[in-house]
């Protein structure tokens, strides 16, 4: 059975480097993109099961992403998980708006991200 | 056969079968007891195992974060990689929007901040060296952290400080990280962030002194 394909996607090396290595621990296969442009780009490309982002991004937000992402008819049906500073309402309304499936906050609890990634890619 | 032969037959045959039956029945009472204790003690198992996973689990994540703050702070020769390092470390393995790194002058004997995000930079770009609380946490080398108990103990922007990271190296303290307010879902300080302090005053330090070395003498 070939291997889930996720896409990691943030500007910090820092935290990318640390949400790969939550995922790591899974099953998975990884492709990363270090922006919005580069999320969609890459997302058009490698067609994801499941892409996590970040964000507050350089040259497109992660909101931004997230709307043209599902705007798109070939990426439409990829579940998006933003990775956000805040929980709190706005921020989340917001998340929503942009279509995304899910979010985490920052910062990210190992246990919850896997749960959630796992929930989202079963479908 | 006697018809009197015949009923103390019947007599010692039903006798028989009552106390077979009184036997069966007190083994399925005993074999019911013993069920309940079996289930009993794999349900206590379960939970006894699924915590020590959970645990584990924590365990396992909070390693990684350290893992990844030691990689990523001794990862390169750039300081000003470092420098944004020690800044990605704060917002996203503490969770903080507020932060500020100082360098210590020991001509001026004061705190010179040289990164922060979320504060404005001129509320605290110089701390002289034992004034206010970042300056005493630079000053004894301790790492001071915010009780949330109790009213603030700092003035102006101190008054929101959560946690005070005097980096020192070989003893003597180079620097300190003040780390403002936390992100609005995290609730405070944990274990971990405690940790990964120990592990900033020592790592960060060294990694700044190293990279600014390696700087000059590049330049040289």
């Amino acid at each position: 059975m070939s291997k889930k394909k996720v896409l990691v996607v943030d500007d910090s090396p820092t935290a990318m480097f640390m949400v790969t290595m939550i995922l790591k621990r899974e099953p998975y296969e990884l492709v990363k993109a270090h922006d919005g442009q580069e999320a969609v780009e890459v997302a058009v490309l490698e067609r994801p099961d499941l892409i996590l982002m970040d964000v507050v991004m350089p040259r497109k937000t992660g909101f931004e992403a997230c709307r043209e992402l599902k705007q798109r008819e070939d990426t439409k049906s990829i579940p998006v998980i933003l990775v956000t500073t805040r929980g709190e309402g706005e921020n989340v309304e917001a998340g929503f708006e942009s279509g995304c499936n899910d979010y985490v906050t920052k910062p990210i609890n190992a246990q919850e991200l896997l749960a959630k990634v796992r929930d989202h890619i079963a479908g | 056969m006697k018809q009197s032969d015949h009923g103390a037959y019947v007599r010692k045959v039903q006798e028989g079968a009552q106390s077979f039956a009184h036997d069966l029945l007190g083994e399925i009472e005993r074999l019911q007891v013993l069920v309940a204790t079996l289930e009993a003690e794999i349900r206590a198992e379960t939970r006894a195992y699924s915590s020590r996973y959970a645990e584990i689990e924590l365990q396992n994540s909070n390693l990684a974060n350290l893992y990844v703050a030691s990689y990523r702070l001794h990862g390169t020769l750039d300081r000003q990689e470092v420098i944004d390092t020690i800044k990605e470390i704060i917002a996203n393995l503490v969770g903080s929007e507020e932060a500020g790194l100082f360098e210590l002058d020991p001509g001026k004997q004061s705190l010179e901040l040289v990164a922060s995000f979320g504060i404005s930079p001129e509320a605290c770009s110089s701390v002289p060296l034992g004034s206010g609380l970042i300056g005493r946490a630079a000053q004894t080398g301790e790492i001071y952290v915010a009780d949330p108990g109790r009213p603030p103990a700092g003035a102006g922007l101190e008054g929101r400080l959560t946690a005070c990271i005097p980096l020192s190296l070989d003893g003597r303290v180079t620097g300190a990280i003040a780390i403002f307010r936390l992100l609005p879902q995290k609730a405070g300080i944990e274990d971990l962030d405690r940790e990964l302090f120990g592990l900033l005053a020592t790592h960060a330090a060294t990694a700044l002194y190293c990279t600014t070395l390696h700087q000059r003498l590049a330049v040289a």
